[in-house]
């Protein structure tokens, strides 16, 4: 082994594992220099977790690399001290700092899809770290490495380590990224986000492994996040980043009850909470400034409720002790504030009523698309050469949605939430005849969509707008946003001439833009703006209805809050329906009236969100609601960790499709009978499973109105 | 989709491709001007012989049945015979196609050598002088057609430092020696100029890969910059330029038409022009056939490589 592990132990006993004092990262850009870490200052103590949260850009993921020494030109680290195991990282040769990477410090990354290197084994990829830390011969680090992908619970093991990554699910590969993490028994893991790309379920099961991981090798983490639900769950203290600097430290539990920092309680604030009512979402207004134009004073002044004009003029406020706990804050009034108590109202009118009673806006009856396996024309057929002899040709076909029935009635939003790959989005395209169906019926206002020849489709496109997830892509780079949202309204005969600019300005105004936002560029404005601009392109047409297609999923908690509010505000003007494509359960839960549940392809459970989240549930509705990680430490968490990853779709299992994973499986029926959709609860609440009412009623509604102390559900991803 | 698939159905693909490619060739020579009969038998022939010779090659007969001949003939492996050398195409094709295989394939020899650890050097000092000067030596290489790097070759190797002879072809189980040395200059020449493009292509690849996540990740296990750029980022970024490669050797085999002129090089390149401009159109016909043909086998090697060094495709993967 390269590194003197048995002196450095020895060292540490007398001091945190980790302190990191004053760090300082620069970038060098052409408009001036941006620090991205500055004077950043914690510790950290051996086999503790220590959770790194704040909004996307506040510099998370650079202090992070810092530790590691991982800053690529144009960035520096400037100044400061990282000491680890008593010695500063900072004063090492590049070589040294190579034998301390992946063995005493090691770094699990974000996105399990791009981080494996995909031509070489998983096996390769985890021996190499092994032998290039330990000395031990090939078969002793191939039997390590198996070891360690067994003890971060991948099945087969030896069969798999000859693999290469595109054969393994996302959650798997994120294990072996784990697994490479632990294999040479770090005294620290860096996990930078290690869960954001992963779905609610697959991330409940990272999470616990990581704990059990981390427990068992006493291994300190670092753990990096924008999701307050994943912290609560997994650290021990945390820091709050906040445009570069380090704004607020705390033990868990006080950040939670006696935040210090304006900025903490916001940040706690924006998250919805399941189990109440909102007039409004909560909102963080505004939005982090860009780090090359810092305010002069607190970074946070612009969107601080209890600035004053010593916030404003003075320098940073530096971190400093709060309180008589272990907080420090930077935040000069930290002391004479009391942010113990959330600032959102609690009163919220409920639900609106929708009127059933009339013909539904939209109705899709028993929807099928079915994709070529492969690529190309003769991509699906597929030569068999099993049994010998003549191989057998057979076309594949990818059922990503399998008969699916719902409908949507005027001012009403119905969400579509799921798993990836379950088949959201493609219902959506395939609704709106993006996609051509492969079967089923879908009328609009009682004309069938199904049977219209494509001149009258784009007729009807007016009625029927869309919003995607990355704004950036659907709006043309080249115009600016009064011409693309004016083009829509000329292309419909809606408007012209003065009268358009007029109603562009005022639906620039009405989705809270400037009008002088008409003569600017799409790469001009923020995540968040974009989206206003996309939002304000659907609205130019006036649409009935507006499928939304994941639209604050790339955005940050603040500006998600303040989009959905957007919406929901909209809705209740103009009485458009909205379509509503989400993974996130905390989002669904806000903005939608009803709700399908989605899995492989097929509706499991439909019905209004009371109805969903309370019992009955469908087997996989419950270990979904289950597994959204709570934004609140004390509560008790009882969750349904599901076995196996998601079949294919190309080969879905026989009888139900949840059966390869559902803990509650009866049997045989289970495997041989697909359960209808049927009304449960006697009405409108549609579940597709074999058990009995009761036998899906054993747990507690997920929403029902409680002490927010108590229970406090969220799902800030 | 397994490998056995990918092979079956890109030689499907191929066999479609191959009809087509027959197809063209007789429609081109067939509507090329100029009356067979008339340019062998020369202006002062008369209208009986002309008509005698027109039958005796069988040119009077409908367009589809001299096609069908021709393909039927073709799937017996006779090419026809050449009317200007008159002996069967096919032996002069034969005779002459190794020749010029052997300095495409030089070519292409040292256009690799050159340009992928140039490309890759480039690669990793990006925009610092090594990377500014490889892509000018890169650049400098396109800057002219191909043949008149072939004049510069043997103006400054053959005539000034006169290393090496200024042309013509020595088979190399004859003399060994003098058929390499008469191999180098249009080999370095055509090398040359194909060498910016693959070297422009692996530095774009390789530039790539180096800012994959996974680069990050293996940086982040301890892994030295050597292990970083040729185990984990040249394996990745090699496998667009395989395609560009294969694709080079196409170009290769077209320059050689022009080159061989230029260094008296008896291959394929001149039999085609010597067939052009006698209007020889069964040898016409048997070069553009055999050209294609190499086309071809040289793009499917290159997905066939591509295939084996990225397992998502040998494997079928979802991606
Ligand atoms: N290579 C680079 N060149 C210039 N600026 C950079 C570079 N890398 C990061 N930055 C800047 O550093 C700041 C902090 O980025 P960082 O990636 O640490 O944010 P983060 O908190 O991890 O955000 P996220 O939640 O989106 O991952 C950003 O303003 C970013 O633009
Ligand atoms: S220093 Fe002032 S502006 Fe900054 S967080 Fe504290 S109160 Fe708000
Ligand atoms: S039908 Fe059976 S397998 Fe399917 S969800 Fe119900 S209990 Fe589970
Ligand atoms: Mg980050």
């Amino acid at each position: 082994m390269s590194a003197p592990t048995t002196a450095t132990d020895a060292e540490a006993d007398d001091g945190p594992l980790l302190d990191v004092r004053g760090l300082r990262t620069e970038f060098r850009t052409e408009g001036g220099p941006i620090v991205a870490s500055n004077e950043v200052s914690f510790s950290l103590d051996r086999g503790e977790t220590m959770g790194l949260v704040g909004e996307s850009g506040a510099g998370k993921s650079v202090t992070a690399r810092s530790l590691m020494r991982l800053i690529d030109s144009p960035g520096e680290i400037t100044g400061g001290q990282v000491v680890f195991n008593g010695e500063d990282l900072l004063q090492k040769t590049e070589a040294e700092m190579r034998d301390i990477r992946g063995n005493r410090i090691a770094m699990i990354p974000q996105d399990p899809m791009s981080s494996l290197n995909p031509v070489m084994t998983v096996g390769e990829q985890i021996t190499e770290t092994i032998r290039r830390h330990q000395v031990v011969s090939k078969s002793e680090a191939r039997r390590l490495a198996i070891e360690s992908m067994d003890d971060v619970g991948i099945p087969d093991a030896e069969e798999r380590i000859d693999d290469y990554p595109h054969e393994f699910s996302g959650g798997m590969r994120q294990r072996v990224l784990v697994a490479i993490g632990f294999s040479c028994e770090p005294d620290l893991i860096i996990a930078d986000e290690p869960t954001t790309a992963l779905d609610v379920t697959t991330q409940a099961k990272i999470l616990d492994l990581l704990n059990e991981m981390q427990e068992r090798e006493g291994t300190a983490v670092l753990m990096i996040t924008h999701n307050l639900g994943v912290v609560a769950q997994t650290c021990d203290h945390v820091g709050v980043m906040y445009a570069g600097n380090l704004v607020e430290t705390a033990e868990l539990g006080d950040l939670f009850d006696r935040p210090r920092h304006p900025y903490t309680r916001a940040l706690i604030d924006s998250i919805p909470e399941v189990d109440t009512d909102y007039d409004e979402l909560p909102t963080l207004d505004g939005a982090m400034p860009d780090l090359g134009n810092l305010p002069s004073g607190c970074n946070f002044a612009p969107r601080c409720p209890h600035a004053t004009e010593a916030c404003r003029t003075g320098g940073d406020p530096s971190l400093d002790a709060v309180g008589d706990d272990s907080s420090r804050a930077a935040c000069l009034h930290a002391a004479d504030l009391d942010l113990s108590e959330s600032t959102v109202p609690e009163a919220g009118t409920g639900r609106r009523d929708i009127d059933r009673s009339g013909q539904p806006l939209f109705e899709v009856r028993n929807l099928k698309k079915y994709f070529n396996a492969g690529e190309g024309v003769f991509g699906n057929v597929h030569l068999s050469w099993e049994g010998g002899g003549l191989p057998t040709v057979e076309r594949r076909h990818v059922k990503a949605v399998d008969d699916v029935s719902f409908d949507v009635y005027p001012g009403e939003t119905v969400g579509l939430v799921g798993e990836s790959g379950c088949g959201k989005s493609t219902v959506a395209r395939t609704a709106l005849r993006l996609l051509e169906p492969t079967d089923g019926e879908v009328y609009f206002e009682g004309q069938p969509l199904h049977e219209l020849g494509s001149s009258e489709i784009r007729s009807l496109r007016r009625e029927m707008q869309m919003i995607f997830q990355d704004p950036q892509s659907s709006l043309n780079p080249r115009k600016t946003v009064g011409q693309i949202v004016g083009r829509a309204m000329e292309k419909h005969g809606i408007a012209t001439g003065e009268e358009k600019r007029e109603r562009v300005g005022g639906l620039l105004e009405r989705v809270g833009l400037s009008r002088a936002a008409a003569s600017k560029y799409p790469h001009e404005f923020s995540g968040g703006q974009q989206q206003r601009v996309a939002i304000a392109h659907a609205l130019a047409v006036e649409p009935k209805l507006i499928v939304c297609d994941e639209p604050v999923s790339a955005l940050d908690v603040s500006v998600q809050a303040q989009i959905l509010n957007l919406l929901n505000e909209i809705q209740e003007d103009e009485n458009i329906s909205f379509l509503f494509i989400s993974h996130n359960i905390g989002v669904i839960r806000h903005i939608c009236d009803r709700v399908a549940v989605m899995y492989l392809g097929k509706i499991a459970e439909f019905g209004s969100i009371e109805q969903v989240f309370s019992p009955p549930f469908h087997p996989y509705t419950e270990s979904l609601l289950s597994a959204v990680p709570h934004a609140n430490p004390d509560r008790e968490t009882d969750r349904i960790l599901l076995e196996g990853s998601v079949p294919s779709p190309i080969n879905p299992p026989s009888g139900c499709p949840f059966q390869t994973r559902c803990p509650k499986k009866i049997g045989d029926v289970c495997e041989q009978d697909l359960p209808e959709l049927e009304a449960v609860d006697g009405g409108d609440h549609y579940i597709s499973c074999h058990l009995s009412e009761e036998e899906m009623s054993q747990r507690d509604s997920f929403i029902t109105p409680s002490k927010r102390a108590e229970t406090s559900p969220a799902d800030s991803d | 989709m397994s490998m056995y698939n990918y092979v079956f159905r890109r030689v499907g693909f191929m066999a479609v491709t191959l009809f087509f490619v027959t197809l063209i060739a007789f429609a081109v020579t067939n509507i090329l001007p100029g009356d067979v009969a008339l340019l062998i038998l020369g202006p002062n022939a008369t209208e009986q012989s002309l008509e005698a010779l027109q039958t005796q090659l069988g040119l009077n007969r409908p367009l589809y049945v001299q096609y069908i001949d021709w393909v039927v003939g073709l799937l017996q492996g006779n090419m026809g015979e050449s009317l200007r050398f008159g002996e069967p195409v096919a032996q002069l094709i034969a005779e002459r196609l190794p020749r010029s295989m052997m300095l495409a394939v030089a070519a292409t020899l040292v256009a690799v050598v050159l340009s992928v650890p140039l490309g890759v050097y480039a690669a990793v000092n990006q925009n610092e002088a090594p990377d500014v000067s490889a892509s000018m030596f890169a650049f400098v290489g396109i800057s002219m057609p191909i043949f008149l790097w072939g004049l510069v070759f043997i103006l400054v190797f053959a005539v000034w430092l006169n290393l090496f002879p200024t042309g013509g072809y020595v088979s190399p189980s004859e003399d060994l020696v003098g058929s390499l040395t008469r191999l180098v200059l249009p080999a370095g020449a055509m090398g040359f100029a194909l060498t910016a493009y693959i070297m422009r292509m692996t530095r774009s690849s390789m530039l790539e890969v180096l800012s994959e996540e996974y680069i990050n990740l293996a940086r982040a296990k301890g892994m030295s910059q050597r292990v970083i750029v040729l185990r984990h980022a040249l394996k990745n970024a090699i496998i667009p330029v395989i395609t560009v490669i294969a694709f080079q050797f196409s170009y290769a085999f077209g320059g050689v038409v022009v080159l061989e002129e230029v260094f008296f090089w008896p291959g394929i390149g001149r039999l085609t022009l010597t067939a052009i401009q006698s209007r020889d159109i069964p040898l016409i016909q048997g070069c553009i056939l055999v050209v294609a043909l190499i086309y071809m086998f040289s793009n499917f090697a290159a997905d066939l490589l591509y295939a084996y060094f990225d397992p998502r495709i040998r494997y079928g993967g979802d991606d």
